[in-house]
């Protein structure tokens, strides 16, 4: 087992100076493909409509500094972005850092507590699926995980909404926890569903295709209790792969939230940005899809690393 | 190695996974109630009865065709309460009571049963009183359409670079590889509400913006492919014999990375469906009168916190939760199918 000495030369090879200069050649290529990220057309003349004078359409050009070359307007983007400017917001003439900043907290406690509600509970499905293979029980979760998979969250959101909501009125169905933690109730569970089902899947392949392995038969030769094999070898090992899909969702997870903040009326990031596609405010549409990215960005770096530490493979290479 | 006789072990196997053979029983049904949606379907998709909006599923109501002056073969509906033939006029009241009169060659066709008629609404109407069945099956072919032409442009571009970047391997890889790790930092739902912004709102659009989100993991599954065949013995032939590079890559490359791309594309065509309704759900995407499910949920949703017509959200809700089952179970087997490591167990 590794100790901590070994960690360190570990994670120093992870984050090597050629990883992060990657990482920074990968976030700039996402920085101008969210330069673009802005109405067809004259992004000016959309937003003031077709009635507006030309003279106040070209005042607003250059107010967006749109009358510029592209070129000359990514570069300015990318020197403003670096200074923490993200541009204003159109309708409010609010700068959208500010905007981020506020709306930031509700989407990492809605996210944060799905991911470890769809962890802790993924796992414990998967393997007891694992553990009951190709009985009533694995059918059962393999089933309702298919669901979970194939249902669009927003659709899942809108049947808790009417189940749990309205029928049963044991939630409440819209707004934010500041008047009291039930209110982050539906839209954790709605936002869980998805990774929970991926996770549980992969926890029980995964636990399956280690049982097979070489060294679980010889633990069980060796007259090992299967109940004891299961839980210290199969499982340590089979968790490998569980790191990595955890990771992985955590993308799929952040879109999510977009359209679980819009039904259940949840200040994030993703209720600014669906208001302001509503206005074709893109400033902020710029700045919420930016900070997903550089969040996912930052989250896979992370991820790699958990994932060479757990397998002993990769750490050897 | 025979190109026929894998596929046909594929089949073989595939036919034995009961799911897949459910998922690909439904998706036929699916796609043959898309293309023969006029003929079983009651109504135009976009017809409204406004007397008749919000009804329940299973609803009757009698309706009296009226003549169209610019339009012979789509008739005016009317809703009627009841009415009586009088002479050669028609009495009738509308749903509000109100009596009103018309002269019977003024009605569509020439008897009773052609101007006349009870028709069923399978799944009630929603608030323009448009029958909501109707509407379900020709927003089938909005899904499956989406499906298929996101589904193709994801491909072309995927095995395209994918095909480059695996082949040629170099700096071409490097760049490819940086554009692939570029777009796949945005989670997809999130790139197609980019790309829609930018594209604008519409029914090509939308399409396109699905497809050009969904190519990167077909590029890095072909780019793997390559990577792997390419050190392989019959690979070494064709540059022995002095094939070209097209060549090599269409005739002996490509066919072998088939499977797996197969199987994303199962995959990408039920993430297509779901992202087409996410976005007619937010407003962008396939814009109204257009028959989509995701717009059909958006129109119903405002009920929901009502407690009323719950059917309006929970019917284009399960069509695409079927639809996207289907696909699901369909690809699943089709990947047990096409692994050949599944074989030797």
């Amino acid at each position: 087992m590794s100790s901590s000495s070994r960690i360190v030369p570990l994670l120093l090879k992870i984050f090597s100076p050629r990883k992060l200069g990657y990482t920074l050649l990968v976030l700039i290529g996402v920085v101008v493909i969210t330069f673009f990220i802005r109405p067809p057309g004259d992004p000016a003349r959309v937003l003031l409509g077709q009635r507006a004078d030309s003279a106040s359409v070209e005042a607003m050009r250059q107010q967006l500094g749109l009358d510029k070359p592209v070129p000359v307007q990514i570069w300015i983007y990318v020197t403003n972005l670096i200074k923490g400017d993200l541009g204003r917001s159109i309708a409010t003439n609010r700068p959208v850092i500010e905007t981020l900043k506020e709306r930031l907290p509700a989407t990492a406690i809605l996210a944060a507590s799905s991911i470890v509600i769809a962890t802790v509970l993924g796992i414990l499905l998967g393997v007891m699926a694992a553990w009951r293979a190709n009985t009533w029980i694995d059918s059962a979760t393999m089933t309702v995980s298919l669901l979970g998979i194939s249902v669009p969250a927003f659709v899942v959101g809108l049947l808790f909404v009417l189940l749990f909501g309205v029928v049963l009125e044991w939630f409440p169905n819209s707004g934010y926890m500041d008047r009291g933690v039930e209110y982050l109730v539906l839209p954790m569970i709605t936002l869980a569903i998805r990774p929970l089902s991926i996770i549980a899947r992969v926890t029980r392949s995964s636990m399956l295709d280690v049982l097979g392995q070489d060294y679980v038969r010889t633990a069980r030769a060796k007259g090992l209790g299967y109940a004891s094999v299961f839980f210290k070898h199969a499982l340590r090992n089979a968790l490998n792969p569980v790191v990595t899909t955890v990771s992985a969702w955590f993308a799929g997870l952040l879109a999510g939230t977009y359209f679980i903040e819009y039904i259940f009326n949840w200040p994030g990031i993703g209720l600014a940005a669906f208001n302001a596609i509503e206005k074709l405010d893109f400033p902020v549409i710029q700045g919420t899809v930016l900070l997903t990215a550089v969040i996912f960005v930052i989250t896979n770096l992370f991820a790699d690393a958990m994932y060479a530490i757990l397998d002993p493979k990769v750490r050897v290479k | 190695m025979n190109g026929e006789g894998l596929w046909l072990i594929a089949w073989k196997r595939l036919r034995k996974n009961k799911g897949s053979m459910i998922g690909l029983a439904v998706l036929i049904v699916m796609i043959v109630m898309a293309i023969a949606a006029p003929i079983i379907t009651p109504f135009d998709p976009d017809v409204q009865i406004l007397e008749y909006s919000v009804k329940p599923a299973g609803f009757r109501g009698t309706v009296i065709y009226k003549k169209n002056p610019s339009d012979e073969s789509r008739p005016v509906i009317l809703a009627v309460d009841s009415y009586v033939i009088h002479a050669d006029s028609v009495l009738y009241n509308d749903p509000a009571g109100e009596p009103y009169r018309i002269h019977i060659s003024k009605l569509q066709g020439t008897s009773e049963d052609e101007w006349s008629d009870r028709p069923l609404f399978l799944l009630g109407t929603d608030r323009f009183g448009r029958d909501m069945f109707t509407r379900l099956v020709y927003g089938m072919r909005i899904s499956l359409t989406v499906g298929v032409i996101s589904q193709s442009i994801a491909l072309l571009i995927g095995i395209v670079l994918g095909s480059l970047a695996g082949f040629f391997r170099g700096w071409l890889d490097d760049v490819i590889m940086w554009l692939v790790n570029v777009v796949w930092s945005f989670p997809t739902l999130l790139l197609v509400v980019a790309f829609s912004v930018i594209l604008g709102k519409g029914y090509w659009q939308t399409f396109i913006a699905i497809g050009i989100s969904s190519w990167v993991d077909i590029a890095r599954i072909v780019r793997g492919q390559f990577f792997s065949i390419r050190e392989q013995e019959y690979i070494e032939a064709t540059r022995a014999l002095g094939y070209g590079s097209l060549r090599t890559i269409f005739r002996h490359m490509l066919p072998n990375a088939a499977g797996p791309v197969i199987v994303l594309a199962t995959a990408g065509f039920a993430t297509a469906i779901i992202a087409e309704a996410s976005l007619s759900f937010i407003g962008l995407g396939v814009q109204p009168p257009t028959p989509s499910w995701g717009q059909m949920i958006k129109d119903g949703y405002g009920y929901i916190a009502l407690g009323t017509n719950w059917g309006m959200t929970l019917f284009p809700s399960f069509a695409m939760a079927i639809a996207v089952i289907a696909l699901n179970l369909f690809g699943d087997g089709l990947r047990d199918a096409l692994d050949p490591k599944t074989s030797q167990r």
